[in-house]
């Protein structure tokens, strides 16, 4: 039996979720929660062998909740999303996520999925994969994204140089390199770019 | 999506050229009020002042400059909706110096237009409302001409002709200077309102096209709804009387569901698509982010690879890299060679379980190639997993050339 977490702050998508992938025989789904800090509360408490994240969750994200399950506990994570942005699946990939698939796809093949990633293997949607690898590059480092992600809430050049350990007048630097590039005159805009994007 | 960075270079080159014509008018406005404090002083001097006096119209002239300065960048970054008076460092400091560089030339020389013409000039460089600068020139040419003449009574009627015919260019420049400076800035105004029309043009360019791709979502997800709509009505009648019925209606909603879900996605992805080299560089990133050690090499060329026909292959077989996990290496290039594009992606297949799935991707992808006149090999050799696909170089779009490389 494969026990499942499943955490998505839409109601009727996650409870007509949890009754289809139910009624597979293999499958448990063990809990039903509705943002990201209650999935990693009831991951840590339930440890699961599968945590089915949906990516755009009120508090922390799936990625993030991915990311914070992975240095407690060994299950393993499956993010879903509607907007499968680029720079998430980087991110999702780079924090050690075992499967990423558009939310369009049917619990059946949601349930192949668990099965595959509970196997040990990794599942990356090829329509996630074809959205990531045909967009536009972003022009900025990852050290510049940092910045510009460190700093999306409008925290104060000091407050981002602290965060990433670095000096007030570098960050200073990275941001005129990111205005630059992105020509635009206030770092709030090269943000919204950047978001919207989803190179953060 | 591809031509946004051409497009942001000429916008920036524009910008750039807008920020030279304005160098040329402040410039071209500061010349005149320099060349009119150089004959001032000249003047001054010529008529036996003392040096004292010079060295006051001197400065004054160098400050009353200096305040126009600050009156034309006020200019510059003016607001629409703002008056003409924009504080008190930024409009009545430079005007005061007007003033006061006016009262005290006007004194010393005893002259009407020389106390006049500073203060005209200051004032023809403030954000007037629409019309109510063009009534100002005319006042103040009025004025100046009034002042200039009452002020050369005495030197029109002078005996020498040296006197009179300076005294004449005095007035043309004088009585001129606000008149040129405010066609200067009118100038500059034209070439703003050109540029916001240009920026607005481009804007509703994207606008439009959002219309329209909003207008087609629109049209396909209305048919599809109203398709399911009756799928799933017929069901509801059928479920009673015949429940196999009712459930091949119901699997037909659900294949409904996932056709309009495609269109969808095809409609949006029209307007996606980057040149090669960026998706492999895409794939790149990907895959180390997915722990791969990845490289790439390219030809320089790559960008004229055709796209429509290698994208997919590349999506295909990053995704099945990706997929796989695990692969502690792979290698990808792009290359032409004889006028054949040739693509390669080279991995350590990690599992020799080539997992099922990935084989009916490829055979869509190898479809579109062969069909294009390329072909794509599958080889395994000492564990490493090469996809090779060879396409003809003219292969993109409609023509293929008659009996090229195949």
């Amino acid at each position: 039996m494969i026990r499942v977490l499943l955490a998505d702050d839409e109601a009727m998508i996650r409870s007509a979720l949890a009754a289809l992938l139910r009624l597979e025989d293999d499958i448990d789904v063990v809990a039903e929660c509705a943002d990201g800090l209650q999935a990693v509360a009831m991951a840590e408490k339930l440890e699961p062998d599968i945590c089915l994240l949906d990516l755009e969750m009120p508090g922390l994200d799936g990625v993030e909740v991915a990311e914070r399950l992975s240095r407690s506990i060994a299950a393993r994570c499956v993010v879903v999303t509607r907007h499968a942005r680029p720079g998430v699946l980087r991110r999702a990939l780079a924090s050690g996520v075992a499967g990423f698939l558009p939310k369009s796809r049917g619990a059946d093949e949601v349930a192949e999925v668990i099965r595959r990633v509970a196997a040990g293997a990794r599942y990356v949607d090829p329509e996630v994969a074809a959205d990531a690898l045909s967009d536009e590059r972003s022009p900025l480092t990852d050290r510049e994204l940092d910045v510009l992600r460190t700093g999306r809430r409008g925290e104060t050049t000091g407050q981002i140089a602290k965060t990433l350990s670095l000096a007030p007048g570098t960050v200073r630097n990275h941001i005129s390199a990111i205005l630059a590039k992105l020509h635009v005159p206030t770092r709030q805009q090269a943000v919204l770019i950047a978001e919207e994007r989803g190179w953060i | 999506m591809s031509t946004a960075l051409p497009d942001a270079i000429g916008t920036r080159r524009l910008s750039q050229g807008i920020t030279a014509t304005w160098w040329y008018t402040a410039t071209g406005v500061l010349a005149i009020q320099a060349i009119v404090v150089f004959m001032w002083v000249t003047v001054f001097a010529n008529l036996g002042h003392g040096t004292g006096a010079v060295v006051v119209i001197v400065l004054g002239g160098l400050a009353w400059l200096a305040s126009s300065v600050v009156l034309l960048v006020q200019y510059r970054h003016r607001d629409d909706t703002a008056g003409p008076v924009a504080g008190w460092r930024g409009t009545l400091l430079p005007i005061a110096i007007a003033i006061v560089f006016g009262v005290l030339s006007g004194v010393i020389s005893g002259m009407w237009v020389f106390g006049a013409l500073p203060i005209a000039q200051s004032l023809m460089l403030l954000n007037w409302p629409r019309g109510v600068r063009l009534r100002l020139v005319i006042v103040s040419m009025m004025i100046l001409a009034a002042l200039w003449f009452i002020d050369g009574r005495d030197a029109l009627g002078h005996q020498d002709i040296e006197v009179i015919r300076s005294w004449w260019l005095f007035g043309v420049l004088a009585v001129g200077m606000p008149s040129m400076t405010v066609v200067s800035l009118w100038w500059w105004d034209v070439l703003v309102t050109l540029d916001r029309a240009r920026a607005a043009e481009a804007r509703l360019g994207a606008t439009q096209e959002r219309l329209r791709v909003a207008t087609d979502v629109h049209d396909l997800q209305g048919h599809h709804l109203q398709v399911i709509a009756l799928q799933l009505e017929l069901t509801e009648r059928l479920f009673t009387k015949d429940p196999d019925a009712a459930l091949e209606q119901l699997r037909l909603a659900r294949a409904s569901v996932i056709e309009a879900r495609q269109g969808t996605r095809d409609l949006a992805m029209r307007f996606r698509g980057v040149p090669l080299p960026d998706e492999i560089a895409n794939a790149v990133d990907l895959l180390r982010a997915a722990g791969t050690s990845a490289e790439a090499s390219l030809s320089s060329d790559a960008d004229q690879a055709p796209a429509s026909v290698l994208g997919p292959v590349i999506r295909e077989t990053t995704t099945n890299v990706l997929r796989h996990g695990g692969g502690r290496w792979a290698r990808l290039s792009l290359v032409r060679q004889d006028g054949t594009w040739r693509y390669e992606i080279v991995n350590d297949a990690a599992s020799d379980s080539s997992p099922e799935g990935d084989g009916s991707g490829l055979d869509g992808v190898t479809r579109r190639v062969a069909e294009a006149g390329g072909e794509v090999r599958i080889e395994r050799a000492r564990g490493d997993f090469h996809v090779i696909a060879t396409v003809p170089d003219a292969a993109d779009g409609a023509h293929v050339v008659p009996g090229g490389n195949r």
